[in-house]
């Protein structure tokens, strides 16, 4: 029970952040704390880690299915704007050429599906990564200032309750080089 | 901790020179590659800068008296109705095409090389298509009402654009063209937002560069997603790239002007596109790798591929030029042989012509020989001519076939006037401008992306056993 807090009615979230020396030392680390049956694990790197992925076990990313959604929505409306416009809403007589005329329709489909493919992407990812957000409690760690240079770390939230020596010492026993245990700030 | 060997692609001996020089570690690459951001401007930036802000001046100045007078202080007039305006905005756009090739096609072909100059190259693009946007939108007249003739929006007039004009395909090509590389560019961006967020000594600039990075916090659900989201703009700017310069050749493909109407343009526009950014990819770069710091992650290596993608992208264009003269007579058409055998190579604009022609075809040709691959100063004028060659190229697309075509009752001669000049240098403030406070603010080469280089080359499994260390 996170004694002390009662009076303002705010538990701060606990993290156990530590810190490998190696990418190699940091995936065998989290490979094992998952292993050993820690949920709500998170790694900080300077760059993406080939198989970080399937040692947090992450399922399938999501973006190519909304990039895929975002094309496909791009070519529909871009399509069907041109067709309105040119067949439905003001159609113009010009020598008796047809009204729709497919291959003068192609590069604004092209051109508007990539540009909701692109976006989709864009937004997309910062949707599900929630971002922008300015505060986290891992930030509350001194180290963690590294993670965006040269720091390769792992950050396990304590579940409402649990042990933090438990996960501390199972972090160091996992080879992590430096471990400490980090509370959400009130603000 | 022991020092890293030396990350070169192992045992294959056609790529001896290592694409990172010395020995680094994370920490070294971080900080010899911020070392320019934190660095206060020395003497030599704020003369270029002054220079530019001058040039800036210049372009304010044409742009008010443009808007006040209107466009006849132009000097095209019919039947040169388009010039400066068209060949400067190709010609940009063009420039602007490197840095999507570097980043997006050379990424999805895995060539490590460009992962020192996709950055350089991505904000060039940029800044490139800002200035190319400026020249249509000034030669509408009136650039407030612009946006009523080219967005399809529903009003009371009841009016669409021409969906069947290569103009408007334009519009939507050179806008999400802009958008993407925008939105490509700021991506690949936050993970060394963070990371200059996280090294920077003041608090005033831990929030400025916090603010623009996000919250970033380099989690590996996040790098999850995101390796995705970037490959996956990168997939689609590579055709983007391909149709905006496509679309942009359509602008003259489609009409029946003798110099315009061929079939070659499309594929023809894209190896000139190519050609020119490289160009200036490496007229910005040559100086800024000396004066920034950069000499260790551009190589020799990264300029001699450079140098030999203009030439093979050189050779396209040369052959470009051949084919139309060889259509243009083996067509049998009158008015297609004149233009190409008689006005440009005799005409009153012919020295344009042949400038272009020795700066394109044989200025290139000097890149077969190693040495001067690897003889910087020949590298930076001969990239500097190139760039002239290719505005040459525009000038006599736009100008030469407008000045000559059917009736010679219809024939008049093409001059600029003082606004003409004055707004394409002032072009070139802007971009200076810019670029110049990019390579202040933001570290001029992927950092995070060098890291990984730096990893994937040291892990590679061919490489000599050694003590891995970071």
């Amino acid at each position: 029970m996170s004694a002390g807090h009662e009076d303002s009615g705010f538990v701060p979230r606990r993290f156990v952040i530590a810190e490998f020396a190696t990418p190699e030392g940091l995936l065998a680390g989290t490979t094992k704390l998952r292993e050993a049956g820690h949920k709500q694990l998170d790694t900080h790197t300077p760059m993406p880690i080939h198989g970080l992925e399937k040692a947090l076990g992450l399922g399938r990313p999501m973006i190519p299915t909304i990039v895929l959604g975002g094309a496909i929505a791009g070519a529909l409306i871009a399509y069907s704007m041109i067709y309105f416009c040119n067949v439905i809403d003001f159609p113009i007589n010009v020598g008796n050429r047809p009204l729709h005329g497919p291959p003068a329709n192609i590069p604004i489909t092209f051109e508007l599906a990539i540009l909701l493919a692109g976006t989709s992407s864009f937004f997309g990812f910062f949707t599900l990564a929630r971002l922008p957000r300015p505060y986290h409690p891992v930030f509350e760690s001194e180290a963690f200032t590294r993670a965006s240079i040269d720091g390769y770390f792992l950050s396990v939230e304590l579940p409402a309750g649990g042990n933090a020596d438990q996960v501390l010492a199972d972090v160091r026993g996992a080879g992590a080089v430096g471990a400490e245990l980090v509370l959400e700030s009130e603000r | 901790m022991a020092a890293p060997e030396p990350a070169i692609l192992p045992n294959d001996p056609l790529e001896p020179i290592p694409l990172i020089e010395g020995k680094h570690t994370d920490r070294t690459i971080n900080d010899s590659l911020f070392d320019h951001v934190w660095r206060g401007p020395g003497k030599g930036w704020w003369m270029l800068f002054g220079c530019a802000l001058s040039a800036l001046g210049l372009l304010v100045i044409a742009i008010t008296y443009t808007l006040y007078k209107g466009i006849g202080s132009w000097g095209n007039n019919i039947p040169v109705g388009w010039a400066f305006g068209i060949i400067n905005f190709v010609w940009w756009i063009g420039i602007g095409h490197a840095g999507t090739l570097i980043s997006a096609i050379l990424l999805l072909f895995q060539q490590k090389w460009r992962t020192s100059i996709n950055r350089f190259a991505e904000a060039m693009t940029l800044f490139a298509v800002i200035c190319a946007l400026l020249f249509p939108l000034l030669h509408t007249g009136r650039p407030w009402f612009a946006a009523y003739w080219l967005m399809p929006y529903p009003s009371v007039h009841r009016i669409w654009p021409q969906f069947k004009s290569p103009l408007t395909w334009d519009v939507f090509a050179v806008s999400t063209y802009f958008t993407i590389s925008l939105l490509f560019w700021f991506l690949g961006l936050v993970p060394d937002l963070a990371a200059l967020r996280d090294s920077s000594k003041s608090p005033t600039k831990r929030l400025i560069y916090g603010i623009f990075a996000m919250g970033w916090r380099g989690s590996g659900r996040h790098w999850a997603e995101y390796k995705w989201a970037y490959l996956l703009l990168a997939g689609l700017s590579t055709p983007l790239v391909l149709s905006v310069h496509t679309i942009v050749s359509f602008d003259f493909a489609v009409s029946v002007l003798p110099g315009w109407h061929t079939t070659i343009f499309p594929p023809y526009f894209v190896a000139g596109a190519v050609f020119s950014g490289f160009a200036m990819v490496l007229t910005w770069m040559l100086p800024a790798r000396e004066f920034l710091g950069l000499k260790h992650v551009v190589t020799p290596k990264h300029l001699e591929n450079m140098a030999k993608v203009m030439l093979v992208t050189g050779m396209m264009v040369t052959y470009g030029y051949v084919m139309e003269h060889f259509i243009a007579w083996y067509s049998g058409s009158e008015y297609e042989y004149s233009q190409f055998f008689r006005v440009r190579q005799h005409g009153p604009l012919a020295p344009i012509y042949w400038l272009m022609v020795t700066c394109n075809c044989v200025v290139p040709q000097l890149f077969w020989s190693k040495r001067c691959r690897t003889n910087l100063w020949v590298l930076w004028v001969a990239s500097i001519l190139i760039n002239v060659g290719m505005w040459c190229e525009r000038f006599t697309i736009v100008v030469i076939s407008l000045h000559r075509d059917f009736l010679p009752s219809s024939w008049k001669n093409y001059s600029p006037t003082w606004v003409d000049i004055t707004l394409f240098i002032g072009t070139i403030g802007l971009f200076s401008t810019l670029f110049l406070l990019f390579l202040k603010f933001v570290p001029a080469v992927a950092v995070t992306e060098v890291k990984e280089l730096r990893h994937e080359l040291a892990h590679d499994p061919t490489a000599e056993p050694a003590g891995e260390t970071h």
